[in-house]
């Protein structure tokens, strides 16, 4: 039963990735929303020199955003395409959370390796301690993916999509967002509280039971 | 009488000792109370060290944001009945909750910042107790945005109910985490770290003379609210 399920999150983590690669505009939203962003940012600061606070809010406030513009989209297309009820007779609701959940995943820690590089470098930006950034963005993106997937399956069928996604994202997010700000100031020359990494690695994994638990009830409906 | 098992507040609405309470009993028990409650507050408390008279915004303020709180959790388990038993009864009480925790938390949070200006200067400087009463205020207008975009009542019901109880889960960040995470200029709780009680008798007897008080007000609100949503209904 428990390699069913592996093999369940396995396939629709494999089904998402080939309907990514096939249909690239979800990505290319993302991927560019972040490049749109940074550039504003950049440009807006013409090389002037700014807090680690600052810096670590920017970069956060461009992933988040960027994150926006492709994560709720994981359940809608299906439900567009009309291939949501398919999936909801063969795919156990466990595995096609996980699943998208892990899709979700990848693809925002693919975004931050594109979007971090490129925000350091365009703004100057000197890190103090890589491990911390690279734990932050790694579990700042999983709470993300988390909350992101069971939100996205919410707001299918809402008669209002634009920015729906965003503000019931923000206060789930929050507990996540914040610690990571302050530990992102922290790589960029602040005072290191590593503890929170912890505070993170907690909630995302709070987050996912929670999520897991209260999936069921919107995949069987009556 | 009522047999193991079964819900109080069924038997309160299956006997009409629901109504009797909402429309008899509460009214009378609400207007003494508050009556009671602003005679302590303007006549009888002391004008405290440091704050002056501006004290006596606190003892509306501290209520407002304990009902803002309750509102948010009632709205929760309201929301867990729904996905339980799906009765639509539980979705209306749900919503009912989360319309009147928008409205406390506005009241809590426009008062916290007048008291804030007239004690440290500036109406808001995302002191920690600032920033736990905005994301309930965030978490409220989420969920009622939810609710306004979702057309099928069946299909709302279910996703509030599951966004009021993942909401739910930034609690004890925004309680026990949120605190520590920044300086605060804002007064310990009532109930400091240490267990004991650190007020005095008098304004701790006002304090809890109004958090009762505001607690009625919202029980009788919110199940007003629902009657007259069932009675539009009917008709």
């Amino acid at each position: 039963m428990q390699q069913s399920i592996w093999q369940g999150i396995k396939l629709v983590f494999c089904k998402e990735l080939t309907v990514g690669m096939r249909f690239k505009a979800a990505w290319a939203a993302m991927f560019m929303f972040a490049l749109t962003t940074l550039a504003c940012i950049s440009l807006a600061m013409q090389g002037g020199a700014a807090e680690p606070r600052l810096l670590a809010a920017l970069l956060w406030v461009s992933l988040f955003f960027a994150a926006m513009a492709g994560a709720d989209r994981v359940f809608a297309d299906e439900d567009t395409a009309g291939t949501l009820l398919t999936l909801r007779i063969f795919g156990p609701a466990q595995a096609v959370l996980l699943g998208k959940m892990l899709y979700t995943l990848f693809v925002l820690v693919l975004l931050s390796l594109f979007i971090t590089p490129l925000f350091l470098l365009l703004l100057d930006v000197t890190v103090t301690a890589p491990l911390v950034l690279l734990g932050t963005v790694l579990l700042g993106s999983t709470g993300i993916a988390a909350a992101g997937t069971l939100i996205a399956a919410l707001t299918t069928g809402a008669s209002v999509h634009s920015g729906l996604f965003s503000i019931l994202m923000l206060p789930v997010i929050l507990p996540v967002f914040l610690p990571a700000i302050s530990l992102t100031a922290g790589a960029f020359g602040g005072a290191v509280a590593v503890s929170y990494l912890g505070g993170m690695a907690l909630y995302d994994f709070i987050l996912i039971v929670g999520a897991s638990i209260l999936f069921d009830y919107l995949w069987y409906e009556d | 009488m009522i047999t193991f098992g079964m819900r109080i507040d069924d038997w309160l609405y299956d006997t009409g000792m629901m109504i009797v309470i909402q429309k008899r009993i509460l009214p009378w028990v609400l207007g003494g109370l508050t009556a009671v409650w602003l005679y302590l507050v303007f006549l009888v408390v002391p004008p405290a060290q440091g704050l002056g008279n501006y004290v006596r915004i606190a003892f509306f303020h501290i209520p407002m944001a304990w009902v803002s709180v309750l509102a948010f959790l009632m709205s929760a388990w309201w929301g867990a009945g729904y996905l339980r038993r799906q009765e639509m009864k539980a979705d209306r009480l749900s919503a009912a909750s989360a319309r009147l925790g928008l409205m406390f938390v506005v009241l809590a949070t426009a008062s916290g910042a007048v008291f804030s200006k007239l004690t440290w200067g500036a109406y808001w400087n995302w002191d920690p107790r600032q920033t736990t009463i905005f994301v309930l205020l965030l978490i409220y207008g989420a969920y009622l945005t939810l609710r306004a975009a979702m057309p099928e009542p069946r299909r709302r019901a279910r996703v509030t109910a599951v966004y009021a109880l993942f909401s739910f889960l930034t609690v004890p960040f925004l309680v026990f985490i949120i605190p520590r995470l920044y300086f605060s200029l804002h007064p310990s709780p009532v109930i400091n770290g240490s267990g004991s009680l650190d007020m005095d008798p008098v304004m701790l007897g006002t304090l809890l003379v109004g958090l009762l008080d505001a607690t009625f007000l919202y029980v009788w609100l919110v199940f007003r609210s629902v009657d007259s949503e069932d009675k539009e209904a009917l008709s």
